[in-house]
């Protein structure tokens, strides 16, 4: 009953902490004309097409971007555990570099690197380099989320017992570890997907027409719908990551069975 | 959890290994950076005339030739009509660094596209500061995506070094005569396009004793109130405040330093915040006194107009004229669009785009001279009879140094 | 694929033709750092040795040794120190809560999946949010002026504090996203085990829980400090105007993102000190696993 008691504590910390400069967002937002309570800088955002459009983009860029990256992290972490200890320093720090490398360099280098190849000729081949750069951004969460996910299931006797039923390589890693990695790899997932639909330097660096450049757009010049924005971006983004869990729980249901 | 040994060697080795091929790697790029590589260096200098710097130990060794540079002036190209073809068949348009509310911007995009709707514009990061237009140009060299700037608009000394460095192409428009001499190079590689005068923006509903001059900050009335808009260490507005107080407190357009003093004084008194002040925190009344260009400032006002007070004041013993040039990039994947950009900014409608914008644009007097601008537009301006400083290029780099280098020892807290 | 064949033990050894095998697991994540990030950092590493005119020199490194720059590191680490410690401890506590805590199964998606949009809620809308709430005329800063505690000028939002309180806001969602998962890990049937063997919540913790959540938590603050680290619009916002302790991410912002005629070089230098730093935190953290893991195996 204690533990309920504090559980309950710190869950009432936690979402005090976490709403309240929301609302006094919100708060904000709703003084668009003086005096009175006004939604006409929601009016405003919502009514803009570039909204939408921008949105779908980055959603789109975001599923992408946490596929490759799950394709990517799951077997290096998984082999990393497996076989290769020492390396786990190696590629941590790999792993960690995004944080300290400027987002400017890292475009204007990509645009260097591949100025010469028909990715930087057109919108399309920059979204490669946008995708690339993305999945870069998103591997330390990724990585740190999926080792601590492998930690909590035993991988050698699973590996083992898989092998012994004559399973190769790829049967192993789609059958066995995936689903048990599961709700770790989805964690990983939200976080990727919040920053793809955040990150604005890049996108606009590569002329790609995301949300991060729209939100910035807005920021800069207005303000009351930068607030109105940053409310509507926050739930938009809370409800697609809330439909990800939703559909991520039922297969993971079908596909891991009860635990 | 044991791995067998054999494992650890070989993966201690390859690290090794991998460290090496990294190390040799690095080396190997600072070589190819550092040394002027040969075989684009000629190719670079035989280019046709009009990149006039010979190879300086700057040049862009690693940069690509740009391709031959565009007309140099619309009737070079056939006339503006032939212009216009030409731009149409190019079809796009990459701007940089041009927010909408800047100077008016956003009408200036919007009317251009309007009038030749069958240029597709890209309006890439509209915060960039000048120096990431400039690595924009170099990064892109030789690209043909639309990530690639063919315009820029920069602070005033960033047109020379442009244009040492290659960067640039020239171009002159139809009323080119009509720019000042002392706003433009002389070749055509840029030309200023407007400037605004460094003022207070006072929300009148939080401040109800609007300061009118430098000093009246020091006020402890003030404190906690006063705040840049940017990183005075790295935007040129911010560092533009700061000069504009050293005019303000007995230095001069050679001499920054009183500046810095008083912003040491403003800091000791408690009146700095170290917020960057934005429209959206001026509003809230949490930066209730922010310095910014008058056209920002003027343009905030208008944009809140029943809803928020804002006040403008230039103040009395002096402020600074901060001056921004447009300019062509030499690898401009577009360069006919690029121009038929720049004869829309300085025909008379571009001019008085800027000019409701509050942005004193380039062919000002010239216009005014001729009766080309409306009176209520003339009436509109703010009047004032400080005395306002223009700098010359090599004054501004100096005080750019000056400001940027000493703000961390003079003013910048040193943490512990 | 290569055949396997077994120890003694029963261990399954990869013969020495596997020796590719091996690293070929590896091998997409190299292949996607080499396409996406060597050229970066590798680009970083050089121009840090060269001055304005493109030639070798020790002057950008040197310069770092700047009182106001290292002031600025040492600032840095301990803002990025400090939350990543704190979210560390009060995400753990919140991810306990939300799993073997007992709490509502809707609470706890509902946390998560909040904790997704949280943890990336940072620059400029999180700098907005804290200003109208902890700013001088936040709400609530007004709210506990009306019942007569002034906040002002004792606490600034724009001190040390100030900052840190604004970090945790996404270092908190961090730690409970990648830790919940681990939680949920540990089985009932451990803790039920270890109670009818006698044990205390102590005892559970010491000699089970710890030990297997420990590297996971080391590691996620790991995480949590590089986040803080190399993050900078909040900081800027909140801090870029300039009069206060800066972080080095601002500083590096002022060479290479600026309207000033900046020193690159200086720019490449601030961040591959930064770099370093990251390596010797990783190097640090391995040697502290390794010493956990012998604490608490004895």
């Amino acid at each position: 009953m204690l533990k309920r008691f504090w559980s309950w504590f710190w869950f009432i910390v936690g979402a005090t902490y976490f709403l309240v400069p929301l609302y006094a967002t919100f708060d904000f937002s709703l003084r668009a004309r003086r005096g009175e309570v006004s939604f006409v800088a929601y009016a405003n955002v919502l009514n803009d097409i570039r909204f939408v459009e921008s949105f779908w983009f980055s959603f789109q860029t975001a599923l992408a971007t946490i596929v490759i990256s799950a394709l990517v992290i799951v077997p290096t972490a998984y082999w990393v555990q497996l076989r290769l200890p020492r390396l786990r320093p190696v590629i941590e720090f790999f792993t960690l570099l995004p944080f300290v490398v400027p987002a400017v360099v890292l475009v204007f280098s990509l645009a260097r690197t591949y100025s010469r190849t028909p990715l930087t000729d057109s919108r399309e081949g920059l979204w490669v380099l946008l995708v690339g750069s993305y999945v870069i951004l998103s591997f330390p969460y990724m990585y740190r989320a999926v080792d601590t996910g492998l930690r909590s299931i035993n991988i050698h006797d699973l590996t083992e017992a898989a092998q012994s039923l004559g399973a190769g390589w790829f049967t192993i890693l789609a059958r066995v570890i995936f689903p048990n990695v599961y709700t770790a790899l989805l964690s990983g997932a939200f976080i990727t997907f919040a920053i793809v639909m955040g990150e604005f330097t890049i996108a606009a660096l590569l002329a790609q027409p995301a949300f991060g450049p729209y939100m910035n757009l807005l920021a800069s010049s207005k303000v009351y719908e930068p607030s109105a924005l940053a409310i509507i971006s926050f739930a938009l983004t809370w409800a697609a990551i809330a439909a990800i869990q939703w559909i991520g729980q039922g297969s993971q249901a079908r596909v891991a069975g009860p635990r | 959890m044991s791995t067998e040994p054999r494992d650890w060697r070989r993966s201690r080795r390859a690290f090794l290994r991998a460290a090496v091929g990294a190390g040799a790697g690095a080396i190997l790029a600072a070589c190819g950076q550092a040394a002027p590589a040969a075989p684009t260096a000629p190719a670079a200098t035989t280019a046709p005339a009009a990149t006039t710097a010979p190879a300086t130990t700057a040049a862009p060794a690693q940069l690509p030739p740009p391709s031959a540079p565009g007309p140099l002036t619309a009737r070079d190209a056939g006339g503006l009509e032939k212009l216009i073809e030409l731009a149409r068949a190019e079809g796009n348009l990459s701007t940089i660094a041009l927010p909408d509310d800047w100077a008016n911007y956003g009408e200036m995009k919007q009317k251009f596209l309007e009038k030749y709707p069958f240029i597709k514009h890209e309006d890439l990061n509209p915060d960039a500061s000048s120096a990431q237009e400039i690595e924009a140009i170099k990064a892109n060299a030789g690209s043909k995506g639309p990530q690639a700037p063919d315009v820029i608009d920069v602070g005033f000394t960033w047109g020379d070094i442009a244009k040492k460095e290659g960067l640039l192409q020239p171009y002159k428009v139809e009323k080119w005569d009509e720019i000042p001499d002392a706003l433009k190079d002389p070749e055509g590689f840029w030309y200023a396009d407007y400037y605004g005068v460094m003022a207070f923006e006072v929300n009148t509903q939080v401040v109800k004793n609007i300061p009118q001059d430098w000093s009246d900050l020091l006020k402890p009335e003030y404190k906690g109130q006063v705040a840049l808009a940017g990183d005075p260490t790295g935007s040129g507005q911010a560092i533009n405040a700061v000069w504009a107080a050293a005019l303000g407190n007995g230095g001069s357009l050679d001499n920054p330093m009183p500046g810095l003093e008083f912003f040491k004084q403003l800091n000791e008194a408690g009146n700095l915040l170290p917020v960057v002040a934005k429209p959206a925190t001026i509003a809230k009344g949490e930066t209730p006194i922010a310095l910014r260009w008058d056209y920002n400032v003027l343009a905030n006002r208008d944009q809140n107009a029943g809803n928020i007070d804002i006040a403008v004041v230039v103040p009395k013993s002096g402020s600074l004229a901060g001056v921004y040039v447009q300019a062509i990039s030499a690898y401009a994947p577009r360069p006919h669009a690029a121009r038929l950009w720049m004869e829309f900014l300085y025909s008379d409608e571009g001019q008085l785009i800027w000019l409701k914008g509050y942005a004193t644009p380039a062919r000002f007097e010239a216009m005014r001279k001729a009766g080309l601008i409306p009176q209520d537009l003339l009436d509109k301006l703010p009047k004032t009879d400080a005395p306002v400083g223009f700098p010359t290029g090599s004054q501004i780099n100096a005080a750019f140094d000056m400001i940027k280098s000493n703000w961390p020892t003079v003013v910048g807290a040193t943490v512990q | 694929m290569a055949p396997l064949t077994q120890t003694k033990t029963g261990q399954p050894v990869a013969p020495r033709r596997a020796f590719s095998w091996t690293w070929l697991g590896v091998a997409p994540f190299f292949l996607f750092v080499a396409a996406f990030l060597i050229w970066p950092t590798l680009s970083i590493i050089a121009q840090s040795f060269l001055d304005q005119e493109r030639r070798l020199t020790l002057h950008n490194i040197l310069e770092l040794g700047r009182p106001f720059i290292v002031s600025s590191y040492v600032y840095s680490l301990q803002l990025s120190a400090v939350t990543a410690v704190g979210g560390g401890i009060l995400g753990g506590l919140l991810a306990y809560a939300i799993t073997i805590g007992g709490l509502p199964r809707p609470l706890r998606d509902a946390v998560l999946s909040f904790s997704g949009v949280a943890s990336n809620f940072a620059g400029v809308p999180l700098a907005f949010a804290f200003i109208a709430t902890l700013g001088q005329l936040g709400i609530v800063t007004q709210w506990l002026r009306s019942i007569g505690i002034s906040l002002y000028p004792a606490f600034s939002l724009y001190s040390f504090w100030g900052l840190s309180i604004v970090y945790i806001y996404f270092q908190i969602p961090l730690m409970v996203l990648i830790m919940a998962p681990a939680f949920e890990g540990m089985r009932r049937e451990w803790r039920e085990a270890a109670e009818s063997l006698g044990a205390t919540p102590w005892h559970y913790w010491r000699y089970i829980g710890l030990p297997i959540l420990l590297p996971s938590i080391l590691g996620t603050m790991v995480l949590l400090f590089g986040n803080a680290f190399g993050a900078h619009a909040t900081a800027f916002q909140l801090t870029g105007g300039g009069s206060q302790g800066n972080v080095v991410t601002i500083l590096i912002g002022a060479q290479i993102s600026s309207d000033a005629l900046a020193n690159p070089g200086l720019g490449n230098a601030l961040a591959l000190g930064m770099i370093v730093i990251m390596g010797i935190c990783i190097g640090l953290y391995a040697w502290l696993q390794r010493l956990s893991a012998r604490w608490l195996r004895s």
